[in-house]
């Protein structure tokens, strides 16, 4: 099952671009096909998927490389179910998105949409770190070659920026597998690279307690790579013109292959750097509330729309972190949710800004203005989107956030005090943009815009029930990673044997502890 | 009617909205666009009217027991964290109900009449829906999670209604700038939620529902009684967005910029309803304020500072709305003065009849703006009492209630507000008498209040020149008259508009006189939850009153009897420099927005073209790597050969080196 | 091993290398530096083999087991060999596309290699 949802588009990908097929409707039949069979496959998963349980589930694993313990080995369970079917989701979107709007080589983009979603969903179900890597790098092939295609006038920059940045961190992160591997053998005399095996000897304390300065070491390798992909200020360099060049599907996927960052810190980094992790929890909340503060601020003098939003998603993932980080039940829940919500809203949003873009023919915010009258339906979907990003109760954005703020707060840290601001600067930007350009006196010459057809309006009409539902019932979303989230929690905060282990749950039922403040 | 129908109430609204967003299109095309305003106006009017009649039958059955608390499906449900949809139905918030969906269904009738030559019809009546909906949420959640969510739903709504009549960019900016100062109150009511979280699980360590006024106000009460200090936290963090909300200084800012939104939403959001959501918010958690009199001089300071602050602003206004507007503000330094010094239902009574007569100030000055071709300006009125009768006779009536003419019903509100305030009660600290000094500047305020509401009444009503028609030709700098011109003749408003002025006039004139002495009883049937009983009455309070509501507008008179003084004509160079202060709220918003909106764009761009250009871009990194590559190019020749030679080096280099070591080591 | 002890094929290797070495450095033809090459990688090779056979008389008590260790250092010089026909074949076409654009094939007149 999980092998067929990452090799189906991968395969389904290559097989499309070498295929000979020069009609373009074909192409995008085929790409159409496979995303919604690839999402309908997300779909069962999640719809068989077992909630209240933090165990692995339909794990596949075969040896790989036996001499070294590689192994092939895909699973899925709470940490990264919505993470698929979210992946599952926006492929389809841009799948779509591209069938209406790209003209030249639809075949090789759809080639591209298609691996991209494999490799991404490749990365949230690998349980073994040789193949996570694999499919963590193969996200780069297929979003450089977009950005190189189909991007704007300064491509090439953004597309060496993108890899550079990402390819810089991942390299920390292959020392930092390679070493832990070692060391794992050197604890037990096996080699492994499967994370439930390592994660056993960091639980009973084997591990760590032979080397004990190489914790903090490998943890800040691996940390390195998911904060750039998160982003996490200072490590966001490359979003801005990575999103301001790509083609918008490059961000609408990007909404779904950011959260690889904040996945890997919880699969990864939480379960088997516990000490390093506890030790540096607090400076990554700080961190993560910088992002939020400084997204937002610069976001708020950007004249590009997609930068803007490119900023935002900085801001926003930084409430990710900061749940994350706060260690607490709440604030990990909150992050969790934040992933899918900002997943969602972030898509929606960009989804928008390029059909804003194909009928203005730019992304500049001050060639827009007054085109509520002509756009009603889209105006309307993109205050609601909006809306949702800004963080109003009843829209998906404000749980995420309230609930990651409450954790944060809980474990006492002060910077609650200024990430909650960064709320009111997420206000000012969103507002500001959105009355740059559906606001004021009309700018219109010639013949008027005309408002979404039937095609788009479907595509964006999902992402915004989703915008609506996240915010009403956030439970749905929640239910199947909370007993996730309380092993890993378990695996950082409880004491050596205590903790819980991979395959040996069930754990015990999560339960918030509270630290006083006042 | 059983409580459980508090859920129709609700519906009601929610379903008006859906069917105004949805189906508002649609009813236009079927029926044509001049047709469909009385069936959209209908629809728009009758959810909130049957809400009105629902929300009655329901008081009547709420007695002097605890609160009924009635339970939905989840919302947000965690392990150790639960926030259900959940209503209280108790006196507070059924009274709300009342004024929300009382005033809320006449201002709806009214809108009907006003809007009536609008093109986005159905636009403005899903968002006025959508208003009382978020509204009723606000007052009815049994939780602070639901009252977060209604706070900010009817922010939304104050923004959208703002931005209405969105092709003037004034208006888009005066919408963000309600949203975003209100947002800067949320982040204080927000934290101050989170610490209510820590505190209550503290006591309660088993609970989940973390949130709930059933569970939250006796665990405050234990926890905070010994700690004023924390309480004081609490309090000043709800108070940072009561203050956002219900326009306290220094937060006030946005709320005379909110007037160009249309004006039965001035009249019903930016004065009746939403802007009084901060004083029901203290009287939701009175008991973190009794715990704490830090806390509560603050709230009635800053209610008595922003009294006099906006009362003396009122008379550089030439606006009749910001006139308006300021009053308001002025108004709700007063509720927050009779909240700070513990007499939180004397805030209540006030929220109440203010309603009854600031919602029919604003749609009586809205008949007048309707009458003279949507001018606003005070100064081109003048005599209009001959033209408008219905309108005259109604306004007059909400004048001498907001006056604090005898027993019409801002008399007993303000002096059962000033009675206690007096007595001091709570506000005093350290034997310094806070609640005192703001009670006598209560009473200067309601001076002022007779004196600047009388300028507005003569300005516009009074006199025998009617101004416009001699409107200097060359003083049009200060805005456009919107086609007003000499021979502009003023038309009485239809009968939708001018029933909802007499009821309310009604409500106005005679709703003091039943409701006096009659809320504490109500609201607080045991009492507050720490302190003793409040000390309502002060000695010879009725005369003072008397004396400053009949002084103060005596003195108006005085100077407007006869019209437009010719020092404050439509020449503002020769205005005196006090009234030019007053004009620019001294210039405290400009200070302010210069400060918050120029220097944080300042600083953004400095932070963009330094850190963002330079640090996170990688171009410090990547400009490091290219002059390293630099230094190291002479060493690619191009040549074969050389690379060869120099790969033999290395090597000889290499296996030398280990040669050595391992010899040295054998040794 | 027949009598030749390993220090012979070590030293036969060891010349080859050299001359290989020293072949590629002066020569300026490509054709010979190639054959140069090929030169070395035979040294290599003769060390490959030299050094599995002397092994397998290192490790008497188990034939079997020995041989199939043994097995790595003979397979490794049929990998040497396949890799090098490869080498000469692409390089070999990388001459003759040379040749094709510039009627030369002296290898100091070329330094396109340069950054």
């Amino acid at each position: 099952m999980l092998s067929m949802l990452v090799l189906l588009p991968i395969i389904a990908g290559i097989v499309l671009g070498l295929a000979p097929i020069k009609k373009a409707p074909v192409a995008a039949a085929i790409g159409i096909f496979v995303s919604l069979v690839t999402l309908g496959i997300g779909l069962a998963i999640l719809a068989g998927f077992q909630a209240d349980s933090a165990q692995l589930q339909l794990t596949e694993r075969f040896s790989w490389i036996a001499s070294l313990g590689i192994d092939y080995h895909l699973a899925v369970d709470g940490l990264s179910i919505w993470l698929v079917v979210l992946t599952g989701l926006l492929s389809a979107i841009a799948v779509g998105y591209g069938a209406l709007n790209i003209t030249s080589d639809l075949k090789r983009f759809m080639a591209c949409v298609l691996m991209l979603e494999g490799a991404i969903l490749g990365s949230f179900l690998s349980l073994d770190l040789v193949l996570f890597f694999t499919f963590f790098e193969l996200t780069l092939l297929p979003m450089w070659v977009m950005i190189t295609t189909w991007g704007g006038p300064n491509r090439a920059k953004a597309a060496v920026k993108f890899v550079a940045f990402t390819f810089g961190g991942s390299v920390f992160m292959l020392i930092g597998i390679f070493a832990l591997a070692y060391l794992h053998f050197n604890t037990t005399g096996r080699w492994s690279f499967d994370v439930i095996d390592i994660q056993g000897t960091v639980a009973n304390g084997t591990l760590w307690a032979k080397f004990p300065e190489a914790q903090s070491w490998i943890f800040w390798f691996f940390a390195v790579a998911f904060l750039v992909k998160a982003p996490c200020f200072p490590l966001h360099g490359w979003i801005s013109d990575t999103y301001a060049e790509s083609p918008i599907v490059g961000p609408i996927l990007s909404s779904a292959m950011v959260k690889l960052g904040s996945y890997g810190l919880l699969r990864f980094c939480l379960p088997l750097f516990p000490e390093a992790v506890k030790a540096n929890a607090s400076l990554l909340a700080g961190l993560a509330v910088v992002g939020i503060v400084y997204g937002a601020m610069i976001a708020a003098v950007q004249k590009d729309i997609r930068r803007l939003l490119a900023y935002s998603t900085v801001s926003h993932m930084g409430f990710v972190l900061l749940g994350i980080f706060s260690l607490t039940h709440i604030g990990m829940v909150g992050g969790a949710l934040q992933q899918i919500s900002h997943g969602v809203g972030a898509a929606l949003l960009f989804l928008l800004v390029g059909y804003l873009i194909k009928r203005k023919g730019t992304a500049d915010l001050r060639e827009f203005g007054g085109l509520k009258a002509s756009l009603p339906i889209l105006s309307t979907m993109f205050l609601i989107g909006m809306l949702g990003s800004v963080g109003l109760p009843g829209l998906n954005g404000f749980v995420g956030e309230f609930l990651s703020l409450l954790g944060a707060f809980q474990a006492g840290y002060i910077h609650v005090v200024v990430a909650a601001f960064g709320v009111v600067v997420a206000a000012v930007y969103l507002l500001y943009m959105f009355q740059q350009v559906f606001y004021g006196p009309s700018r219109e010459e010639g013949a008027a815009v005309k408002d979404l057809r039937a095609p788009e309006f479907v595509l964006a009409g999902i992402l915004l029930a989703l915008v609506v539902i996240g915010g009403l019932q956030p439970n749905l979303f929640t239910k199947q990673t909370e007993a996730s989230l309380g092993a890993v929690r378990g695996m950082v905060l409880e004491e050596v044997n205590r903790r819980p282990v991979y395959g040996k749950f069930p754990a015990p039922k999560p339960k918030p502890t509270m630290q006083v403040v006042g | 009617m059983d409580s459980s129908a508090i859920w129709i109430v609700i519906a009601l609204p929610i379903l008006g909205f859906l069917v105004q967003s949805l189906g508002g299109g649609l009813i236009v095309k079927a029926v044509g666009e001049a047709k469909s305003k009385s069936i959209l106006g209908f629809l728009a009017v009758a959810p909130i009217a049957l809400a009105f009649i629902i929300g009655a039958m329901i008081t009547t059955k709420v007695g002097a027991g605890p609160a009924t608390v009635v339970t939905g499906p989840s919302w947000i449900q965690i392990a150790g964290f639960s926030i259900p949809f959940e209503w209280i139905v108790d006196p507070l918030s059924m009274t709300m109900v009342l004024i929300i969906t009382g005033i809320g269904s006449l201002i709806h009738l009214y809108a009907t009449g006003y809007m009536a030559k609008e093109k986005d019809y159905a636009r403005f009546f899903t968002y006025l829906n959508l208003f009382i909906a978020a509204m009723l949420i606000l007052v009815l959640g049994n939780n602070l999670a639901l009252l977060f969510m209604g706070w900010e739903g009817v922010g939304l709504c104050s923004y959208l209604l703002i931005g209405f009549w969105y092709k003037d960019t004034a208006n888009a900016r005066a919408a963000n700038k309600a949203f975003i100062v209100n947002r800067i109150g949320d982040w204080g009511l927000v934290l101050g939620l989170f610490l209510i979280v820590c505190v209550v699980l503290d006591v309660v360590p088993k609970e989940t529902r973390l949130l709930s006024y059933d569970v939250i106000l006796p665990a405050l009460k234990t926890a905070l009684v010994a700690k004023p200090a924390l309480a004081t936290s609490i309090g000043l963090l709800l108070f940072v967005g009561a203050a956002g909300k219900s326009a306290q200084f220094p937060l006030y800012v946005w709320l005379p910029d909110a007037m160009a939104g249309p004006t039965p939403v001035s009249a019903l959001i930016h004065a009746a309803t939403m802007v009084t959501s901060g004083v029901v918010l203290l009287n939701r958690m009175h008991v973190v304020f009794e715990c704490s009199p830090v806390a509560s001089v603050v709230v009635a300071c800053v209610g008595a500072f922003t009294a006099l602050y906006g009362a003396l602003i009122a008379f550089g206004q030439t606006d009749i709305k910001k006139i308006l507007a300021y009053s308001t503000v002025s108004q709700l330094g007063f509720m927050f003065i009779g909240c700070g010094v513990g007499a939180y239902w004397t805030g209540m009574f006030h929220v109440t009849t203010h309603a009854f007569f600031k919602a029919l100030l604003f749609l009586g000055a809205g008949a007048v703006i309707h009458a003279m071709a949507h001018d606003q300006d005070v100064r081109n009125y003048g005599g209009l009492s001959k033209y408008l009768k219905i309108t005259f006779a109604t306004m007059l009536v909400g004048f001498l209630a907001i006056a604090g003419f005898p027993f019409l019903s801002g008399f007993f509100s303000k002096e059962s507000i000033l009675g206690a305030a007096l007595s001091g009660n709570q506000a005093v600290i350290d034997g310094v008498n806070y609640g005192a000094i703001c009670g006598w500047v209560g009473l200067a305020v309601a001076f002022l209040t007779a004196a600047y509401m009388t300028r507005m009444m003569l300005l516009t009503f009074g006199g025998k020149t009617e101004r416009w028609r001699t409107i200097e030709p060359n003083h049009d700098a200060h805005g456009d008259h919107h086609g007003l011109d000499k021979d502009h003749k003023p038309h009485e408003v239809g009968a939708t508009m001018w029933v909802p002025l007499a009821v309310l006039a009604v409500l106005s004139a005679v709703g003091g006189l039943v409701l006096n002495g009659k809320f504490e009883e109500w609201l607080y049937p045991q009492g507050l939850a720490v302190l003793p009983k409040v000390a309502e009455h002060a000695s010879n309070l009725q005369m003072y009153s008397m004396i400053v509501a009949f002084g103060g507008m005596a003195f108006g008179a005085a100077i407007y009897w006869r019209g437009l003084p010719a020092s404050q004509g439509w020449d503002e160079t020769k205005w005196s420099s006090i009234r030019l202060a007053q004009r620019d709220q001294f210039g405290f918003d400009s200070l302010t927005t210069d400060l918050s909106v120029t220097g944080g764009a300042e600083l953004s761009k400095f932070l963009d073209s330094t850190v963002e250009h330079t640090v996170t871009s990688g171009r410090a990194l990547a400009s490091a790597t290219s002059g390293a590559g630099g230094v190291m190019k002479f060493l690619q020749t191009g040549f074969v050969r050389w690379y060869a030679m120099v790969m033999l080096i290395g090597v000889v280099a290499f296996i030398g080196y280990f040669a050595l070591a391992i010899h040295g080591g054998a040794n | 091993m027949n009598g030749v002890p390993l220090a012979g094929y070590l030293g036969l290797a060891l010349f080859m290398f050299s001359t290989g070495v020293v072949g590629v450095l002066v020569r300026r033809n490509p054709i010979v530096i190639f054959m140069c090459i090929e030169l070395m990688l035979n040294a290599v090779n003769l060390t490959f083999v030299a050094f599995a056979r002397y092994r397998v008389q290192a490790l008497p008590d188990d034939p079997v087991l020995a041989q199939s260790q043994t097995m790595a250092g003979q397979m490794m010089v049929v990998f040497v060999m396949a890799v090098a026909a490869a080498e000469v074949a692409v390089g070999l076409g990388i001459i003759m596309a040379i040749y094709r654009l510039r009627h030369n094939i002296d290898i100091d007149d070329m330094n396109i290699l340069k950054g």
